[in-house]
């Protein structure tokens, strides 16, 4: 019986040999696995860019009682400092509150869609063969390019389904202007279509997944820092905006110009990516990198025998990473301070009677040192992320069978992370001291930058002994709140006074008390509770973890 | 020696995970010398037991001592004398095999570099390459050789060769055998039965979190079931009622059936008189003894893991 089946279906369906099996079979079935497995998560990001395009929308209307105090807030996105946050500032000589949502509030949600992109792409990707997870896919029928067309079908739709809330946030719910909403929404698509593109290269570019992300994510730090110098020169954006992909979508200048050619810029790009990529990962096999790992050394250095060796091993790469991208953007931040010199020239009169050029520019560094010491904290919260994954992965554990107590494990460990956390605060003073020498043309401030950087180290503090005493008792949320306090940071600091938030709520911002040196003398005070606050939570921390049982599962 | 504490010892250690006893008043010692077998299919809590004796987690109730010690309290200077391979070995991605090695040697002690290299040789690793590349055999070697190459007193090994291939077995058999000669004492946690077989003094068979058999492996077969096959001149059918005989069945000429490990002198006397044409005799392998401790259904299942792993 068997053999008469077997003599006619070759005859009768397909599948001839194996070379012939389409690349794309079964794409629609692992878009449904995927869609099943991110059910939630994707909910999340795009529900998440709906609401924040939905609360950015109308709590403008909220904030500005009428066209004259829009008129006077607009300084706030039209100044260079403004500019440099949040973009071209197209239309603020005449605001409307949609000029106003399009000037000040769109470009986080790019940010956001271009993340959103990444972190997804990624996750079916390159997290998927790095677990090897990939492999057990790959086994079945399923075509070679099925897994990245499906993730790029997956990030796609998430951006479609997020621009189309983006549009009905601020289009049918808020009334802004037709053709400039459609804009707005557009931009976000394109801007996420662009970072699908990056990481779809980068997946086929690095071995692992956060190499992947840091790369596709480096992208989209690069973008903002040359989006920050190009529209800090002028209004409307400089050529230098131009080879940002997040300033693209901004200059299509929604509710102002309406102008619909920059955004195939992004498109395009994203096109050529998606192409590269796919061919690409023609060129290597399943599981590897197109840069192979080396050999490395047969036996260990003194140093790694031990407690603080092995915590500058396994904490070495992630400082390493933070130092590189900090240093390059202190760079470029202070290397601006000549433009705010120049920028003070052009201020009303009656702003350049209470502030100098000078004034101006030691100001905007004093922010950067602020702006610049959150991340110096979020490197800390990755940093205690790394010692839970050493935890959860049963590295801890291995560790801990050998004679070293709990407190010599965790205490080696912090100890090589406020080291490099206090360097890295040193390099960032440094870099921007550096930057703004060079385009000053003289070294008069590089003592006090140096300084500044420095004097935000309490607060860096404060946020690890907050998270390392939750590692200690809770460890489960630790990281959470960790990145929470960190979001909070930056969105207090940066938005609090827009926002118009309560001052017991702006209070609770951990970088919100430090005085601003050097445009302000240091008080001692808030230095002395910070880094109290900051050692308490580290001994915190270090009692609960000799307390709690390790990787109880 | 006699009066040294046993190297390990528990009294009714319980362990609650939630609702749920991972260990249930287990009984377990380990004498100076004693290559120990902890024989359980997954979940039975081997690891339990091995990391509340390492003291990552804190019995809930009952005693636990390592040479005599509480290992909760005195983790750091007990450690001095173990070393221990996880289950599931995760190593640092970022280092070599060999800086791995050195790293857990130097952070243990002295160390003999020779060893090292011996071992390192004999496990055929290449420690240049980046632990991110190993296979989980390849992990499993490195946590091996840090440990054999350290001096000391007990090797706490759960499940330390589910990764490797035959050939590495031998090596590992060796290695843990010269090991005891030294005097070392060994826990080895296994479902692999043939290595607990092959290396075990004494084994303790857990089952969910309690320790339901231990003995030497002859006093573990002495409660259980010889495999018989005989082809006899005369019928031979009177054997199937006799009492401790279980499992009667015939296959053409021969007759086949397992009898209890006390009766098996009443049954060669009832044999002899019918005439043996052919005799063929299994001793209870440890499959057996596992499945009566967990009944048909689970005793297959376990057998199927233990010969997948193997």
């Amino acid at each position: 019986m068997p053999e008469t089946t077997s003599g006619t279906l070759p005859h009768t369906s397909v599948s001839p040999a194996p070379t012939d099996v389409a690349p794309l079979v079964r794409t629609g079935s692992l878009l449904r696995f995927m869609l099943r497995r991110d059910r939630i998560r994707l909910s999340i990001w795009v529900l998440g860019i709906g609401l924040m395009a939905l609360y950015f929308s109308n709590a403008i209307q909220v904030i500005a009682d009428g066209v004259e105090e829009l008129a006077q807030m607009a300084v706030l996105f039209s100044d260079p400092v403004g500019r440099m946050m949040t973009g071209p500032a197209f239309g603020m000589d005449e605001p409307s509150f949609e000029r106003f949502y399009a000037a000040g509030y769109v470009l986080f949600l790019y940010i956001l869609f271009a993340l959103m992109s990444v972190f997804l792409l990624v996750r079916h990707t390159r997290t998927e063969e790095q677990t090897g997870r990939a492999e057990l896919v790959r086994a079945n029928v399923v075509g070679r390019h099925a897994t990245l067309t499906a993730a790029l079908l997956l990030t796609g739709g998430a951006n479609a389904a997020a621009a189309v809330l983006v549009w009905v946030a601020s289009g049918p719910v808020a009334g802004y202007d037709a053709a400039g909403t459609a804009l707005v929404a557009a931009g976000g698509f394109s801007v996420g279509l662009f970072f699908m593109g990056a990481a779809a290269v980068a997946a086929q570019l690095s071995q692992s997944s956060r190499g992947a992300s840091a790369m596709a994510g480096g992208l989209l730090g690069l973008a903002y820092l040359i989006r920050m110098g190009g529209d800090m020169v002028e209004q409307g954006g400089s050529a230098l905006s131009w080879f940002s992909p997040l300033a693209w979508s901004q200059q299509t200048a929604p509710y102002v110009e309406d102008r619909w050619w920059p955004l195939l810029l992004p498109l395009v790009a994203a096109a050529g990516m998606v192409a590269l990529g796919f061919w690409l990962s023609t060129r290597r096999d399943v599981g590897a990198s197109l840069v192979p790992p080396r050999l490395g050394r047969a036996t260990a250095r003194p140093s790694l025998g031990t407690p603080v060796g092995m915590a500058l091993r396994v904490l070495r790469g992630m400082l390493r990473g933070w130092a590189i991208a900090l240093v390059l953007a202190a760079l470029m931040f202070g290397s601006y301070a000549e433009s705010m010199v120049d920028a003070a020239d052009g201020l009303p009169e009656e702003v350049a009677m209470i502030m100098t050029g000078d004034d101006l520019m030691l100001g905007y560094l004093a922010y950067m040192s602020l702006f610049l010491a959150i991340f110096v904290a979020a490197a800390g919260v990755s940093g205690l992320q790394v010692l839970r994954s050493e935890e959860v992965h049963g590295r801890a554990e291995f560790a801990l069978s050998l004679p070293m107590s709990r407190t010599t494990w965790l205490g080696a460990h912090l100890a090589v992370l406020l080291g490099g956390l206090m360097a890295l605060t040193l390099l960032v003073g440094l870099g921007t001291a550096v930057g703004a020498g060079a385009s000053l043309g003289d070294l008069e401030h590089t003592g006090s930058l140096l300084l500044a950087g420095l004097h935000q180290f309490p607060a860096v503090l404060a946020v690890v002994g907050i998270v390392v005493a939750l590692f200690g008792w809770v460890p489960r949320i630790a990281g959470t709140v960790g990145w929470v306090i960190i979001a909070f940071s930056g969105i207090a600091t940066n938005f609090g006074p827009m926002l118009d938030l309560p001052d017991a709520v702006l209070n609770l911002n951990v970088f919100g008390h430090l005085a601003q040196h050097p445009v302000e003398d240091i008080t001692l005070a808030p230095v002395l509770w910070l880094s109290t606050l900051g050692v308490a939570g580290l001994v915190l921390g270090l009692l609960g973890w000799r307390r709690r049982e390790v990787n109880r599962v | 020696m006699s009066e040294n504490p046993p190297v390990i010892r528990t009294e009714k250690l319980v362990k609650r995970f939630g609702a749920v006893r991972a260990l249930d008043e287990l009984d377990l010692t380990i004498a100076t010398g004693e290559v120990h077998g902890f024989l359980g299919p997954n979940g039975a809590g081997k690891s339990t037991t091995m990391r509340v004796l390492l003291g990552l987690l804190r019995a809930d109730s009952g005693t636990v001592e390592m040479f005599g010690r509480d290992p909760w309290r005195h983790a750091v200077a007990l450690h001095r004398r173990l070393a221990y391979v996880p289950g599931d070995v995760e190593l640092w991605p970022n280092l070599t095999g060999g800086e791995v090695i050195d790293m857990f040697l130097r952070l243990r002690g002295p160390y003999s570099t020779a060893r090292r290299d011996e071992l390192i040789e004999r496990f055929a690793l290449d420690p240049r390459k980046k632990t991110r590349t190993y296979s989980k055999g390849n992990r499993q070697k490195v946590a091996l050789i840090s440990a054999l190459a350290s001096d000391v007193d007990l090797l706490l090994l759960d499940e330390p060769t589910a990764g490797l291939d035959p050939l590495m077995e031998v090596v590992f058999q060796q290695t843990i055998k010269e090991a005891t000669q030294n005097g070392r004492s060994v826990l080895l946690s296994s479902h692999i039965l043939a290595q607990v077989e092959a290396l075990s003094d004494r084994i303790s068979i857990i089952r969910a979190g309690q320790v339901v058999e231990s003995g030497t492996l002859s006093e573990l077969r002495h409660m259980t079931r010889t495999t018989i096959e005989v082809e006899t001149a005369r019928p031979a059918g009177e054997i199937a009622g006799m009492s401790g005989v279980h499992d009667f069945r015939t296959e053409g000429e021969r007759i086949i059936f397992e009898v209890d490990g006390e009766r098996v002198e009443d049954l060669m006397h009832q044999l002899a008189p019918l005439g043996v044409r052919s005799l063929v005799a299994h001793p209870p392998t440890l499959e057996q003894l596992l499945m009566r401790h967990y009944g048909e259904d689970l005793g297959h299942r376990s057998v199927a893991e233990g010969a997948q792993k193997g």
